[in-house]
């Protein structure tokens, strides 16, 4: 008689199994995190993809297709919903908050930059981590927020300067990656030619998907599941375009949103984040970040992301602070709003992926620092963010959620 | 406890209290934002105060001790410019309008004071649910039995008070098919309705005195009457109108009850009696359900008639008076609105149908705040 043998699997596990295991991890860890602590949920996200990493499952550079693509779609529905929060008037009757934004984000860098040369880095690499560390966290401003149920001045303006220093970050990458790449190259002028072309086909992009979107808000009931999928649709068809044509595929979501929230006035109204399926890739998004770290790659970027974390950190809050009076913020207000604009944005993330297909030698030496900050900020960020928005009173009294 | 002393006020003097809604620009949701309004209007001058409310996202105007419906259109506009300036600051919108029409009550959150936290404790849900706006309008008395004779004098016209200010149609995103839906918040008060019938205030004391001695109040402000003395002002308190969308038409209300007041006060035309209340409640209901559409049970005679009807007749009774008291503008803006669209119960519902969506109806009601 023949032994009976354990049945062979056909091959390894595909990238779906992969995928569906990293969103039940994700989904539990979260779950966890709200049934033990008061932490919101993200926490669990992040910490299951940096549980995945501490046993040999980190994500490193250049990463694999469906995390990039998971990111790129996640993060562009981000940033189209917080595009459409800015309400660009209000900058103009508080010239003070535009103070406050502009001179958040040039502090930022200069203070990035400047530590990081004091700490022996090069002048091209410290200008890198400076541009990349510009942009404050859509996804963990977004999230906490929404999940905590926060509302009042803080989650305004940190809604509003995440979206622009977001704006300006991805902007001076564009430019900084020009210069980079048409250094002492003859044909410089074409770079910048092409530089120019691809920011304006962004825009026209961007312009149209603002414009499908208002037309399909226009006519279908946007509360309504089935017109939302439509709506997701359209986001991701206009980022899988950009990614097509060589657009920036965090501009385009940026700007499409910043154009229907400002070129029309009647409100728009959908389910945060799209609905249960924006929901999946965000999450999804969160434990990829988690899942960023290993222990070399700490190693190399310690000391210098640190750095970089208190510098960032010290750069918003004295801006914040200091122009607090001027922008009708309270001390309190401030302090709490420069904190919830600490954690570091995946756009930084997304546009090292791009740095990396560019200048390859330049993105080996950015990411230990730039990534080890992310991790840390992405792990602490929230529950930092908790903590202001509890500061500001801006939390239903009960703690509890609100949705 | 016992009653305080009723203060002197200048008789037929006006204080009008309008409690507005703070709505963010996104989804027009009630945002709880008033501490910051607070702050920002630190050190403005203006005429009257601007005071916070039981909930987050409401704040209290009030206009200073007024004579005329111009000195009230005035200090109104000065008070709106100035909280205009402190909402842009904070890219808040204000606007009018007896309830929001989509907030969930559970959500709001209560101010921070220990009055406002006790009445959260003893009324529970019910102190949410008042999140609830109006407009209050005093009346200066010369005496304090001339206030309860002036009080159950207007009791006669609320049902008509009721009608004009009506602007609460939606509750939590429904259509409550009322024209004042705010109303019925008010009533699930246990000291709601109407003031008990006594003219001569040694009377109204020795009520309150009962009342306090059953520990049910301590102070007149645990009377949610439509209509209820205020000693400490001198003057008598109209509470059942709905904030209304603009202050010009918050003016024009003041000005009416004015008038009427007048009216009483000089030409006393009927006496007053107990069974004058007979149909209070059914006359009430029937401005709060159907508007200027509702019926009108005169409680002399018996007849019916619609509250257009009996509103539009008494603008002709006071025409004299309005003259007098320079309110002619001010009762002629109730007059073209009546006649044109009601009033703002059916233009918020008219927004609605024709925008299909409460966001963009708050937004038009933040724009006609405005003015």
């Amino acid at each position: 008689m023949d032994a009976w043998t354990w049945p062979q699997p056909p091959g390894p596990p595909g990238e779906v199994v992969w995928l569906a295991a990293v969103l039940v991890a994700g989904a539990l860890m979260g779950e966890a995190i709200a049934r033990t602590t008061r932490w919101p949920r993200v926490v669990g996200y992040t910490l299951a993809g940096a549980g995945a990493a501490a046993f040999g499952l980190h994500l490193s550079l250049p990463m694999p297709d469906t995390a990039r693509w998971v990111i790129d779609l996640a993060l562009a529905l981000l940033l189209f919903e917080i595009g459409t929060r800015v309400h660009l008037r209000w900058l103009r009757h508080n010239p003070g908050l535009l103070a406050t934004s502009l001179l958040e984000s040039a502090g930022t860098a200069v203070a990035v930059y400047a530590v990081l040369l004091l700490l022996d880095l090069t002048p091209a690499v410290a200008a890198a981590v400076a541009v990349l560390a510009v942009p404050a966290s859509a996804a963990v401003a977004g999230r906490v927020a929404l999940e905590l149920g926060a509302d009042g001045q803080v989650t305004q303006r940190m809604t509003h300067l995440t979206a622009l220093n977001t704006l300006y970050g991805v902007l001076a990458f564009i430019v900084f990656k020009g210069v980079q790449m048409a250094d002492g190259a003859p044909g410089w002028w074409q770079q910048l030619l092409a530089l120019g072309a691809s920011s304006l086909g962004a825009l026209v992009l961007a312009a149209a998907l603002a414009l499908a979107v208002a037309r399909v808000a226009r006519r279908l009931d946007l509360r309504h599941e089935s017109a939302v999928l439509l709506l997701l649709g359209l986001v991701l068809l206009a980022v899988g375009t950009a990614r097509w044509l060589g657009f920036s595929t965090l501009l385009v979501p940026l700007l499409a949103g910043l154009l229907l929230r400002n070129t029309t006035d009647r409100p728009w109204v959908w389910p945060r984040h799209f609905g249960t399926a924006g929901g999946v890739l965000v999450l999804l998004l969160f434990v990829y970040l988690g899942a960023l770290w290993s222990p070399g790659l700490l190693a190399a970027g310690g000391a210098a992301a640190l750095a970089l974390v208190l510098a960032r950190a010290l750069a918003k809050g004295v801006v914040v602070m200091g122009l607090a009076h001027w922008s009708g913020a309270s001390t309190r207000q401030a302090l709490a709003l420069s904190i919830t604009l600490t954690p570091l944005s995946a756009a930084a993330l997304v546009m090292l992926g791009e740095l990396w297909l560019a200048l390859p030698a330049l993105a080996a030496q950015v990411a230990p620092v730039l990534l080890t900050a992310l991790v840390v900020l992405e792990l602490l960020g929230p529950i930092a963010v908790q903590q202001a928005f509890k500061l500001a009173g801006e939390l239903p009294a009960d703690g509890r959620e609100a949705r | 406890m016992s009653l305080e002393a009723f203060a002197k006020s200048r008789d037929l003097s006006l204080g009008v209290e309008l409690e507005l809604q703070i709505v963010n620009t996104q989804d027009w949701d009630l945002s709880p934002q008033a501490a910051d309004l607070m702050r920002l209007m630190q050190g403005r001058r203006i005429p009257g105060d601007v005071k916070p409310e039981i909930t987050r996202s409401m704040i209290e105007l009030a206009t200073g001790v007024c004579t005329s419906h111009a000195q009230v259109v005035a200090e109104l506009q000065e008070i709106r410019g100035a909280l205009l300036d402190a909402a842009r600051r904070l890219d808040v919108g204000l606007c009018g309008g007896g309830t929001h029409p989509f907030q969930q009550w559970s959500r709001q959150r209560i101010y921070e004071t220990p009055r406002f936290h006790q009445v959260s404790a003893l009324y529970g849900y019910l102190s949410k649910q008042f999140t609830i706006f109006g407009q209050h309008v005093h009346v200066g008395c010369p005496s304090a039995d001339d206030a309860l004779v002036l009080l159950h004098g207007l009791s006669r016209y609320i049902p008509h008070l009721i009608a004009l200010a009506a602007a609460s149609p939606f509750v939590q995103g429904e259509d409550t098919g009322f024209h004042s839906a705010r109303l019925n918040s008010v009533f699930a008060f246990p000291l709601s309705g109407r003031a008990p019938f006594v003219t001569r205030w040694e009377d109204f004391n020795v009520f309150f005195d009962k009342m306090a001695r059953t520990g049910v109040v301590s102070g007149m402000k645990d009377f949610y009457w439509d209509i209820r003395p205020k000693p400490e002002f001198g003057t008598i308190e109209v509470r059942v109108l709905d904030t209304p969308l603009t202050i010009e038409k918050a003016a024009a209300l003041a000005a009416y009850i004015q008038c009427l007041a007048r009216w009483l006060r000089t030409e006393r035309p009927f006496t007053l009696h107990e069974d004058d209340y007979l149909p209070y409640t059914f006359n009430r209901f029937q401005a709060c359900r159907f508007g200027p559409e509702g019926t009108y049970v005169d409680p002399s005679t018996g007849e019916h008639r619609t509250l257009r009807e009996d509103i539009l007749a008494s603008f002709n009774r006071l025409e004299g008076h309005a003259i007098d008291l320079g309110a002619e503008a001010g009762l002629k803006l109730l007059r073209t609105e009546l006649l044109d669209k009601g009033n703002d119960a059916s233009w918020l519902r008219g927004v609605r149908e024709r925008e299909g969506l409460l966001a963009e109806m708050v937004r038009q009601q933040v724009l006609r705040w405005a003015g």
